[in-house]
């Protein structure tokens, strides 16, 4: 009964006429940045800090988290329809989004974009209003050793579950991780790979990769064929999701809320891990899973309730313990601290308004995303329509700015026109480019937590098998590659995995 | 210069863009805006810091100021930007214990500028002394029971922001000083740091006040040592390392310069205004909050300040082996 007291009590706070308005103006703009590739929740969030300098806390963290997930929302849009990732999280989006798109189905990917990351918002919400001190303790239980064991279990999973050549697609997560060595080391200092460039000292930029790799790849690509250059093949198709797709996303979607709940509590990368944490699940259990790498609803679905899920979890740490998971989480905590107001534990009781508003505001943030997208998607789904001579060249000026914008260096630029090149061969040779883009995550932090494991071990190689957690993961992991070898045990793992 | 004088004790009190209009219609500066080049990426202290100054300055002086985030390689790149702009006061940057103290020794002939001589210093915004904290359950309570752990069979660990931190370095000295190698715990970010710590994988760690503040007030953490020369009034209770038998200092700090050649009625208003602004009660109350000091330097003491830090870091990061050359 607490609960529901206090919830009432926060939306009394987030349905006052000012909280409301600076909400919409953050979802609002959240969209709008998300939509934009390369522009970012980090640039805008401090942009806009100075105004909520003078704003009472509770406004001012309404505003910046309704940014954050509304970014979230937005960023679904240029993936699916043009193959633009702005974000880790958007990249899995694009890999069935944009084959729907392509297939005439861009209104339904957008819409279950949509309606599946509202879903995820609203069950999330509730998570973190119900158990967000409980959930904390299993995160600060996740030490060094788990993590290593848990992303070691993501790229065995990502390896076992490739289309196609195998022996390709573990090439390609070897090339993604070496690309994520690249820059200081985090234990030593050290230069690695930064061949004497000051630009390289901290590391490759994953949005210069991710949209050289899938946005401008693609756009060469299509500017190859002559005849086909528009990004439709000429068919619209129908705004309304079929009955057919509504029920096999249903399932997809509880399976990536859950996923993404539970990643999302995770500090560092969460959102990403959800989404391809989703993506492969989805790819393995569920019922079209045939139809993955055509343009599977299951495929965009999934992913999208886990990010959406993720983002809004992710407060739970930065709520209940003061540690941000992410960058956009660090700006939060310093527009509070600016405000005076220390997150953490008593940050519950010393600020109810601002904690149960925040929850309420969640909400109702959600339900204005829901509002503003869904009568956008006949919008957006026209623009396909205009003639891609006109279109590219627009796209190829917003990765720019929006590139150029994440350090205010050219250099980032040129990463992204090499990126997109590369992209281009490797569609050429049909490698592809996702699996690199999980070792390019996942490898680095792989790497980091293994040496700090084996640093607070003290050299001792057992404590990957003596933590229960650990432990898990790489059982989990030895049974997905035995499964990989033998094929006559893949079918008992479906099973196992469903269950 | 004697209007210029004038006009910048009237806008200490009043703060009236008014009057700022009326000097760039005398064809002084500042007459366009000023670019503020914060060399981190968005979110951290010193980008909030410097949104804050920015906010202030911009009142002050009636122009616009853009900040603008050009992060990289130890804050040497954005700082490099600076040092090579045109030096008519329209171009500042943040300059801080990285890019100003530390990054110079720590990527040595890779660091394209002298962090003095090809800067105009104006002042000092703020130092924020280190602090070691310790989880409760450690049994880490003062400096002497971090000495005897160290000591022990055992060891000691001590979680930091990152290799070649101010944070890491005093790792460095305090095993010296003790005669005993502490294992240093880098992590990206003081964030996954702390957490580490309250989840007590890591026993402690050397961080900025600023970070570790809110933890220390709910108890999450335990304040072991404050590094700095004397306590500090947010919390009286922390012995310092002095105190303590550990002759120790290290503050972490930034602060606002422009390129060398900047004209001196330039600097010198610019440090009157900005030392104006962190005297003005929010400033100090937000500062007090984030746990640092508000700097006081006259623009030549910022610079010989910067001399001493830069002669106090280079044989540290040698020792710690954190050259990236």
């Amino acid at each position: 009964m607490d609960l529901l007291a206090n919830l009432a009590h926060g939306f009394g706070v987030a349905l006052t006429f000012n909280n409301l308005l600076f909400c919409l103006i953050g979802c609002i703009i959240g969209t709008a940045i998300g939509v934009l590739p390369g522009i970012g929740p980090v640039a805008t969030i401090s942009l806009l800090l100075p105004i909520t300098f003078g704003q009472p806390a509770t406004t001012a963290i309404i505003m910046l988290a309704g940014i954050y997930y509304g970014a979230q929302y937005g960023g679904s849009t240029t993936a699916i329809l043009l193959n633009l990732p702005g974000e880790v999280s958007s990249v899995v989006t694009t890999l069935e989004g944009y084959k729907m798109a392509r297939r005439g189905r861009a209104g339904a990917a957008l819409s279950i974009a949509a309606l599946a990351s509202f879903f995820a918002g609203c069950v999330s919400t509730v998570l973190v209003a119900a158990s967000g001190p409980l959930l904390t303790s299993v995160a600060l239980s996740f030490g060094p050793a788990d993590y290593f064991s848990l992303m070691l279990l993501g790229l065995i999973i990502s390896a076992v579950l490739a289309q196609g050549s195998v022996v390709k697609s573990i090439g390609m997560v070897v090339f993604g991780v070496s690309l994520g060595l690249v820059g200081t080391d985090v234990q030593t200092g050290q230069q690695r790979f930064t061949f004497g460039i000051p630009e390289l000292s901290d590391g490759v930029g994953f949005v210069s990769i991710a949209m050289g790799m899938f946005g401008i790849a693609e756009i060469i690509l299509n500017l190859e064929k002559p005849e086909a250059r528009t990004v439709m093949t000429g068919k619209v198709g129908s705004l309304m999701m079929t009955r057919e797709e509504v029920r096999r996303s249903i399932p997809a979607v509880l399976r990536g809320t859950t996923v993404g709940s539970l990643l999302g509590i995770l500090p560092g990368g969460g959102a990403a891990l959800a989404s391809f944490g989703s993506y492969m699940m989805e790819r393995k259990v569920s019922k079209g899973r045939h139809e993955f790498g055509t343009g599977a609803i299951e495929g965009v679905a999934g992913p999208e309730a886990a990010n959406n899920a993720a983002s809004q979890t992710s407060f739970i740490p930065l709520l209940t313990l003061g540690i941000p998971a992410n960058a956009v989480m660090a700006l939060m905590v310093g527009a509070l601290i600016i405000q005076g107001i220390q997150p953490g534990p008593r940050m519950v009781e010393a600020q109810p308004d601002l904690f149960w508003g925040l929850i309420a505001s969640m909400w109702l943030g959600n339900l204005m995303l829901l509002v503003i997208n869904l009568p956008m998607i006949g919008l957006w789904v026209k623009l396909l329509a205009i003639p891609y001579r006109h279109m590219y060249p627009a796209i190829l000026i917003f990765c720019a700015i929006g590139v150029y914008s994440l350090s205010n260096n050219v250099f980032d630029v040129y990463q992204t026109v090499f990126f997109g090149l590369f992209g281009y061969l490797c569609s050429k040779l049909r490698l592809e480019p996702a699996p690199m883009l999980i070792g390019f995550v996942l490898g680095p932090m792989m790497e980091e937590h293994l040496r700090r494991a084996m640093l607070l071990s003290r050299g001792d190689v057992m404590v990957f098998v003596q933590r229960p957690i650990s432990a898990t993961m790489l059982a989990i992991g030895a049974i997905a590659l035995i499964a990989m070898v033998l094929p006559n045990i893949r079918k008992g793992k479906d099973k196992a995995l469903q269950e | 210069m004697r209007s210029v004088a004038r006009r910048s004790v009237v806008l200490g009190i009043g703060a009236s863009p008014l009057l700022a209009v009326g000097a760039h219609a005398q064809g002084a500066w500042p007459s366009q805006s000023i670019r503020l080049v914060v060399p981190f990426a968005p979110g951290g202290t010193t980008d909030l810091v410097a949104r804050l100054i920015a906010a202030g300055l911009q009142e002050k002086l009636g122009v616009s100021i853009v900040v603008e985030n050009r992060a990289g390689a130890g804050a040497t790149l954005g700082s490099e930007t600076v040092a090579r702009a045109a030096p008519d006061g329209y171009t500042l940057v943040m300059s801080n214990i990285a890019s100003h103290a530390i990054s110079p020794a720590v990527y040595g002939s890779k660091v394209r500028y002298d962090p003095v001589k090809d800067f105009a210093h104006i002042a000092l915004v703020v130092s924020n002394p280190t602090v070691w904290v310790a989880n409760p359950r450690a049994g880490i309570r003062t400096m002497a029971d971090v000495a005897a752990r160290a000591k022990s069979a055992s060891g000691l660990q001590v979680a930091t922001s990152g290799a070649g931190s101010s944070n890491h370095l005093l790792v460095v000295q305090m095993s010296r000083e003790i005669g005993t190698e502490i294992t240093h715990v880098p992590f990206r970010g003081a964030g996954p740091a702390m957490q580490a710590v309250i989840a007590g994988q890591v026993p402690m760690m050397s961080d900025s006040l600023p970070s570790a503040a809110s933890h220390i007030k709910q108890g999450s953490v335990v304040a072991v040592g404050m590094c700095s020369a004397e306590r500090h009034p947010s919390f009286p209770d922390v012995p310092t390392f002095r105190e303590q038998g550990f002759p120790l200092e290290s503050d972490s700090w930034f602060g606002l310069s422009a390129p060398a050649g900047t004209p001196a009625p330039i600097i010198a208003r610019l440090n009157r205004d900005v030392l104006a602004l962190l005297q003005t009660a929010d400033i100090r109350n937000r500062f007090a909050e984030l746990g640092g000091t508000p700097g006081t330097y006259s623009a030549a003491d910022y610079n010989s300040f910067i001399i001493r830090e830069v002669a106090k870091w280079a044989p540290l990061v040698q020792a710690a082996g954190a050259t990236a050359d």
